[in-house]
């Protein structure tokens, strides 16, 4: 697996020179911009009123890092499950097309190079897409004293959970000769993904109680909120770990399956 | 240097390629004829490692294509019919990249990207955008990325399709320039194609496959001894094994199916 990084490197070289990465990175900068001054306006808002009427109970529990900064994450969570197809959308589909999947199979790389390396690529664009989020509750701290812990903690989720959305995209990707058809894969699969809570409530399920646990378990947001709270526990990062490994297990044998046909 | 041992090639029940086998000495170039749809680029696939064969073995430089995969693959440069490029990099990084892939070793890097563009005349258009070049200058770097790690052997696939007659004519002479080495740079080559006077330009011997089925394999001379053309032959041997209805459905289910 010595060539991960050859392939992951001319992988980010070809996103930066298409306009896709420079797209998605004034789109994210300038839409949670957006949604950080929304928030930062509604929290003096909150603030206001709650002065207005002397509600020092209230006042007590009002905070940075639950009422700003955790509905920040949650916003930008949303914002991911939308850019990340975009990123993701090529990373298979643009070798099947150029023909240049016959040279990577005929290279002396094994599947996992390419598999790892196209991964960690995305991973790594969808890494300096949350390092830019990590700026804004950063300003934060000139002016008020959030939770550090809690504020890292949902950067953490945050990436993990992106780095969840690139596997699933990565597979996608390799299951398709189109673009447009990875993008709606990628799509269905994290809507789906991210409704699982929902719709393990719903009729037989919510009832079974143990089969309907298990649908909810396995949502990214149910392992996304427990972090988002400062709770950094290890069956949350298992989680994270089995899903994206699980994740590209497949994509390795999509990949491989063109030599069984 | 390649020795196929019957490789077949099914998909369901059509057969794609069917008990193929021949060798190929060091320094040979061996033109690979057949009509198409014949099983030309589905056998060089095999050769290549693209596609496990159905039933067979083939070795290339010494090196078992199951067994030591990565070996044979290291000791192969491949063409395919249409060359494999990144139309977004450059003419240098990509011959570089592919340099990095095929293993070759840090300290040399630099000089083989640099031997295998001059070699295939493209040092004017290193910095150039693969996707801004013209079609005979494609072509010219999927040759430069076959050669770029200097394989025992070279697998070419339709090297001069789609090319005007000067840059046929260019390519051509690399390929000879190749074969015709000192002892390790000697290259091994199989090339296919269905232009007939290209074989007769470069290639010393003749393989020819029909309906998947080896039909001919003689030295270039013994074929055309007695003023007999190559045309005639063609044609004979195209006619002679006429199964092409179901051959033609293989091979574009194979260009489906493995893409």
């Amino acid at each position: 697996m010595k060539h991960v990084p050859t392939v992951a490197w001319r992988e980010l070289r070809s996103l930066f020179v298409s306009p896709v990465a420079y797209a998605v990175l004034s789109l994210f900068a300038v839409v949670a911009g957006f949604f950080f001054v929304l928030f930062v306006s509604a929290f003096n808002e909150q603030l206001m009123r709650l002065q207005q009427f002397q509600a020092f109970d209230q006042l007590e529990q009002l905070n940075l890092s639950d009422h700003l900064i955790g509905y920040f994450y949650q916003q930008i969570l949303g914002l991911l499950a939308f850019v990340v197809p975009g990123i993701t959308m090529g990373l298979f589909v643009s070798e099947k097309q150029n023909g240049t999947q016959e040279l990577l199979m005929t290279s002396p790389l094994t599947i996992w190079d390419v598999v790892l390396g196209k991964f960690g690529a995305a991973a790594g664009f969808v890494t300096l897409l949350v390092a830019m989020v990590g700026a804004f509750p950063a300003l934060l701290f000139f002016y008020g004293d959030p939770e550090v812990g809690k504020t890292i903690s949902g950067l953490l989720a945050l990436l993990l959970v992106g780095w969840t959305f690139v596997a699933v995209g990565t597979f996608a990707s390799s299951i398709t000769r189109s673009q447009i058809v990875a993008v709606l894969i990628t799509f269905v699969l994290l809507i789906g993904l991210m409704m699982l809570p929902v719709i393990s409530m719903l009729g037989v399920l919510g009832d079974a109680g143990g089969a309907g646990a298990a649908l909810a378990w396995l949502s990214p947001g149910e392992h996304f909120d427990p972090l988002l709270q400062g709770l950094v526990d290890t069956a949350d990062l298992t989680y994270f770990a089995v899903v994206i490994g699980s994740l590209l297990l497949l994509t390795k044998a999509a990949v491989e399956s063109v030599r069984w046909r | 240097m390649i020795e196929a041992r019957n490789l077949s090639k099914r998909y369901g029940d059509i057969v794609a390629v069917d008990d193929v086998s021949f060798q190929v000495e060091r320094g040979e170039v061996v033109g690979f004829l057949g009509p198409n749809g014949a099983g030309k680029t589905t056998t060089m696939r095999m050769l290549t490692g693209f596609l496990p064969p159905t039933d067979g073995s083939a070795r290339v430089a010494g090196y078992d294509i199951f067994d030591e995969p990565l070996a044979a693959r290291r000791a192969v440069g491949y063409l395919p019919e249409t060359p494999p490029l990144y139309p977004e990099m450059s003419v240098e990084s990509y011959v570089d990249y592919v340099a990095r892939i095929k293993d070759v070793p840090r300290g040399e890097r630099a000089a083989k990207v640099g031997r295998a563009l001059e070699r295939c005349g493209l040092e004017a258009v290193g910095r150039r955008v693969i996707g801004t070049l013209s079609k005979g200058f494609r072509q010219r770097v999927g040759l430069a990325q076959a050669i770029v790690h200097e394989p025992p052997v070279l697998i070419l696939d339709e090297p001069t399709v789609g090319l005007d007659p000067v840059q046929i004519g260019e390519i051509r002479e690399l390929i000879r320039g190749l074969a015709g080495g000192d002892g390790e740079a000697r290259h091994t080559v199989i090339l296919s194609t269905h232009i007939l006077p290209e074989v007769e330009a470069i290639c010393r011997r003749v393989v020819m496959i029909n309906g998947g089925r080896k039909t001919v394999d003689a030295p270039l001379s013994e074929l055309t001894a007695g003023g007999q053309s190559l045309e005639a032959l063609f044609a004979r041997e195209a006619a002679r094994d006429a199964t092409p209805g179901a051959d033609n459905t293989a091979e574009a289910e194979a260009e489906e199916g493995a893409p």
